[in-house]
């Protein structure tokens, strides 16, 4: 494994490497990247090493009345400690929680865990649940948003363009009507840490005063080319009292989620595996 | 009365733990010699294969290869315990495994981009690997170096044992089980990675060798061998061993090929493994088929046990070969039993070969036995707990196959284990729809007093106290990590009154160290502790007789505390060093210094396998409870109760270090652990996909030491490495099957064998499914 490595300071350092180099990877918390190398190396291959970055939009938290907005380079690390996110994005919070190990989580980045663009992405299944924004800067400075499932466009790939990084993600806030939420990741894999999903769902349930479901987000992992939201399962559920799904309905949702997976068998799983859990595991969300 | 004890029994930290943790402590990686080189192996692409030609001309020419050397360039026998295993293969590959060229070169890097450079041709063949393939007759002979001992040509080993009269118990017996289990890979994990570093000497033509061995001076010979030297001419050397788990009982091909690199530039040599090449090329658990027939008597007694057992013996011989020692142990004596008959065959295949692993061949054997025992039960309606206790082992027996239990802690740590674990009212427990709690026995039996397996299971002693009164045990057996170095200086410091702050282990160096046989079968602490105990005996009577000179006194009997010798009628004292100073510096000039060997009590075993081969004998039963979920197929371990007859504690912390190491290697081998295979190659060389658990997983154990004092032992202890994980993998199945009302017969219980079994007893309406994944 042997490639040329650049530390940007500023995010004008970094656009302009971005402008001269034409071999490149970003390596964020390197947890993916190196792995990959390790295992097909890529002959003149520069890293662009953006963890050196001098630049709180990259790095930071924000949180304002429309919801919140971290930079790419935000931590798997920090979302867990990060309180907002603990009490109102349940989903993230447990994605991140759930992510590898501790030691790991101090370097993963959510921009890492995004641009890998893996099916089994923890904090990419949550964030495509919370409906968040992807924020696209491209080298002439300018940057657009992409809605987080247009964001990946198949294994590995994403809506990235060669001029372009991803700078930060946006999450909504909760509806003004909705009084509670019902949020979580649900990670399946044989051991608690240092797992790569085997299944994952994640939701987003948002409540009114009376109980009703107003808005709903569901996403699954490892069950498709990539991480996807369930849409006729979030629309199933519009209407509907959260407390008092039948178990009828349970498994009319759950067949719902089911019709976005697509699974692999491989060395982890069978896809009839796969199945058989995504449909017992989205019964599971009601209460 | 016995003496009351100062040190043994108390909880001394391991004595080389600050060095570990750290970093100073110097691992075969951290091994620099002047000159060295970097040694590294190209291995075959196919694991059934004709090798047409194999061309050097690219490779050679790379600036800093210095030597590259294929089966033709040397001159060696072959290795393994059958001899039947080329160091460099010629001709044929026939394992995935399979070294086809080394070279040594100036980096490692450049050895690595050598190999690439070579280019050999093959002819792929089908290979076999399925052990009933490879027992066919239109099978081709798979190693060419076995003598056609057998009627197949594909056998590499058979093992035949029976006591009793079968039909006659057959006869006697209310109910019969018959089931098959099938037994997975599982590999070692050492922390460390493979290594060792060759300097020959091209002027006196030594071989120096510093090797993660725990068998060193058997490594010696078989070194020798393999490379037509002396034994003699051959120092080996053990830096501290990043992890063993019997794993390094073989000499593996990496190792006369890192020598022959060292002997054909003169330079030293290093071979370092990656992880990837650590899960290809290290020894495994044996993968088995066990074909297990028992009985039962209407009053609950065990009546007889028929086995029959088809090992994957891969291309070559190891060890791995021999554990039917170890199983047939246990199906023949652990739970009294009248009558038992057991066949055992290693057959050649081109899977990867298996090599010892803790328990050695242990934990299959009693997952399929308490697997079974707990059918039994449900057949006679019997509860599980009380058909363990009516039919476990007693002090006293003497097995059918020869095994004399002078101690049996075994009814006691069954009794402790179902009293501590509520197993009687958590057996019957009510269940939750998603969640299902079970709760499984087992119990296990091995040896805890050696294991005469070669002509001498003994260890040699040499002890030396300084003019300082510092104190140097110089002992046969070694450390990999099980803490022995620990015990041996308690019980110097015990026995001689001496601080362990001044108290050296020295057991690293052949040309130093006496013989001992190795590190494996739970040995270390029972041989070499005994070993210990009877040079410190005859030192002591020296010290004494001087002291007593000294003192000028009549007294013979002395204390030793506090660095003093204390006579004990008169309490007058002298200090230790100071009679060291006198042995030494004043007339008849003696030194201070006395060796012991010595040899365990055991027999070699007959050769229809009977006799008493250990000095003592472990028991050990475990009470474990699961939680199973019926959405994930995933079994989580909730808490883990282990009673285990340890004879003695000699050291709770250590004691306990190796019941919950042993314990998670066990659940692992129960839950995650599987080398996968597909047609000889291995698809999961990383700790990515190869599942071994991590902290997160790790369950409550409650443990419970059982002393039963074994006269022969140390101090009354027993060996206690290999036993914590034996049981383990039977009492989860017995735990998931106790939740779930569906049966296995297959290890590990992963979610989605566990998953199936649910779904296809929902099928099937049925809750006694025998379930085959």
């Amino acid at each position: 494994m042997e490639f040329t490595i650049i530390s940007p300071r500023t995010r004008s350092e970094l656009l302009d490497v971005i402008r001269k180099e034409k071999n490149f990877r970003f390596g964020a918390g390197c947890t993916d990247l190196l792995m990959e190398l390790k295992k097909k190396p890529h002959a003149n291959l520069t890293v662009i090493n953006l963890s050196q970055i001098k630049d709180v939009q990259f790095s930071g938290f924000k949180k304002s009345a429309k919801g919140l907005r971290f930079g790419a380079m935000f931590t798997a690390h920090k979302i867990l400690m990060n309180e907002e996110i603990r009490n109102n994005y349940t989903a993230l919070h447990e994605s991140a929680f759930n992510l590898a190990s501790t030691q790991i989580r101090q370097v993963a980045t959510v921009g890492g865990n995004l641009c890998t663009a893996s099916p089994s992405g923890d904090i990419a299944c949550a964030l495509v649940a919370l409906d968040a924004t992807c924020e696209l800067l491209s080298t002439s400075g300018k940057s657009r948003n992409v809605i987080i499932s247009d964001f990946f466009t198949g294994v590995r790939k994403t809506a990235l363009k060669k001029n372009e990084v991803l700078y930060g993600i946006s999450v909504p806030s909760k509806s003004k009507d909705t009084k509670d939420v019902f949020s979580n990741f649900i990670k399946v894999g044989t051991r608690r840490s240092m797992e790569c999903s085997v299944v994952s769902l994640a939701y987003h349930i948002q409540v009114n005063k009376f109980g009703e479901i107003i808005k709903a987000g569901i996403a699954i992992g490892a069950s498709a080319p990539t991480v996807r939201f369930a849409d006729s399962a979030c629309k199933y559920l519009i209407g509907k009292k959260y407390k008092s799904i039948s178990e009828k309905e349970k498994e009319e949702f759950a067949k719902k989620v089911l019709s976005y997976a697509s699974p692999i068998t491989d060395i982890r799983a069978t896809a009839w595996y796969r199945k058989e859990v995504l449909f017992n595991i989205s019964k599971s969300i009601f209460h | 009365m016995a003496k009351k004890l100062k040190v043994i029994g108390t909880p001394v930290p391991k004595q080389d733990a600050n060095i570990r943790v750290t970093g100073k402590a110097v691992y075969g990686h951290d091994i620099t010699l002047p000159n060295m080189l970097h040694g590294a192996i190209l291995r075959t692409e196919h694991p059934s294969a004709i090798i047409q030609s194999i061309d050097l001309s690219e490779a050679k020419k790379l600036p800093g290869v210095v030597c590259i050397i294929t089966a033709d360039d040397v001159d060696v026998n072959n290795i393994g315990y059958k001899r039947d295993h080329p160091i460099l293969k010629k001709g044929e590959a026939n394992c995935t495994r399979d070294e086809i060229a080394a070279v040594a070169a100036e980096t490692k890097e450049i050895a690595k981009q050598a190999l690439e450079l070579i280019k050999v041709k093959y002819k792929v063949r089908k290979g076999i690997y399925d052990a009933n393939d490879a027992l066919k007759d239109s099978a081709p002979q798979i190693n060419k170096f076995i003598s056609g001992k057998f009627e197949n040509k594909n056998i590499a080993e058979t093992f035949h044992y029976e006591h009793g009269n079968l039909e006659e118990a057959k006869k006697n017996s209310a109910h019969i089980v018959s089931r098959r289990f099938t037994l997975p890979r599982m590999t070692h994990a050492c922390m460390a990675t493979s290594n060792v570093t060759a300097s020959f000497n091209k002027v006196d033509k030594k071989l120096l060798m510093y090797s993660s061995t725990q068998v060193p001076f058997l490594y010696q010979r078989d070194m020798a061998h393999a490379l037509k030297m002396s034994p003699s001419d051959i120092r080996v050397i053990q830096p501290i061993i990043g992890g063993g788990f019997g794993s390094k009982l073989d000499i593996h091909p990496f190792e006369p090929i890192c020598a022959l690199l060292s002997m054909k530039t003169g330079r030293p040599v290093q071979i370092l493994f990656s992880r990837e090449e650590e899960f290809i090329a290290s020894p495994i658990r044996q993968p088995m088929v066990i074909d297990l027939t028992a009985g039962v008597d209407k009053k609950g007694n065990f009546t007889f046990r028929e086995i029959n057992i088809l090992k994957d013996n891969g291309a070559y011989t190891s060890w791995g070969a021999t554990t039917p020692f170890v199983i047939m142990q246990s199906f023949s004596s652990l739970y009294k039993l009248k009558a038992c008959k057991f066949n055992a065959t290693a057959v050649y295949t081109n899977n990867v070969f298996a090599g010892s692993f803790r328990g050695y061949g242990n934990p299959q054997a009693t997952f399929a036995l308490e697997r079974v025992i707990d059918l039994l039960a449900d057949k006679i309606g019997m509860d599980k707990a009380e058909i363990r206790l009516l039919n476990a082992n007693e002090k006293g027996e003497v097995t059918g196959q020869g095994l004399h239990f002078d101690t049996c802690g075994h009814k006691e740590c069954l009794e402790t284990v179902i009293k501590k674990s509520n197993y009687n009212k958590k057996v019957i427990a009510k269940q939750d729809a998603r969640f299902k709690k079970g709760i499984g026995l087992a119990s296990m039996l091995h040896v805890g007093g050696g294991a005469k397996i070669y002509r001498s299971d003994g260890c040699g002693t040499t002890l030396k106290i300084d003019p300082y009164g510092y104190c140097t045990i110089i002992s046969g057996s070694n450390e990999i990590g099980q803490g022995s170095e620990t015990v041996l200086a308690m019980m110097a410091a015990e026995e001689l009154g001496i601080d362990l702050k001044k108290i050296k282990v020295i057991n690293t160096d052949t040309d130093v160290k006496p013989w001992d046989v190795g590190v494996h079968a739970s040995r270390t602490s029972f041989v070499a502790g005994n070993s210990l105990l009877g040079a410190i005996k005859i030192l002591k009577e020296k010290l004494s007789k001087k002291a007593s000179e000294l003192m000028n006194s009549s007294h013979s009997e002395f204390d030793y505390e506090n660095g003093q010798i204390v006579s004990v009628k008169s309490k007058d004292s002298i200090a230790l060093d100071k009679v060291v100073r006198e042995m030494h510096f004043s007339e008849p000039n003696e030194l201070a210094i006395a060796s012991f060997f010595y040899e365990p009590s055991s027999k070699f075993q007959d050769k229809n396998f009977k006799g008493n081969v250990s000095g003592s004998y472990a028991f050990a039963s475990q009470a474990i409870e699961v939680e199973v979920d019926t959405y994930t197929g995933n079994v989580k371990v909730l808490d883990i109760y282990v009673a285990q007859d340890v004879g003695k504690v000699l050291n709770p912390l250590l004691l306990g270090g190796q019941i919950e190491g042993g314990l998670l290697q066990g659940v692992g081998y129960a839950l995650t652990e599987e080398l996968l295979m597909h047609e000889g190659k291995i698809l999961n060389p990383n700790f990515h996909n190869y599942k071994m658990l991590t902290a997160s997983d790790i369950p409550d154990i409650h443990f419970f030491p059982i002393e039963t004092n074994d006269k022969e032992g140390p101090y009354g202890a027993k060996g206690v490495g290999e036993a914590p994980l034996i049981p383990t993998a039977a009492a989860i199945a017995n735990a998931v099957c106790n939740a779930l009302g569906v049966e296995f017969v297959e290890l590990p219980l992963t979610p989605e064998r566990v998953l199936k079994a649910i779904s296809l007893s929902k099928i099937n309406n049925n809750h006694h499914n025998l379930i085959s994944l």
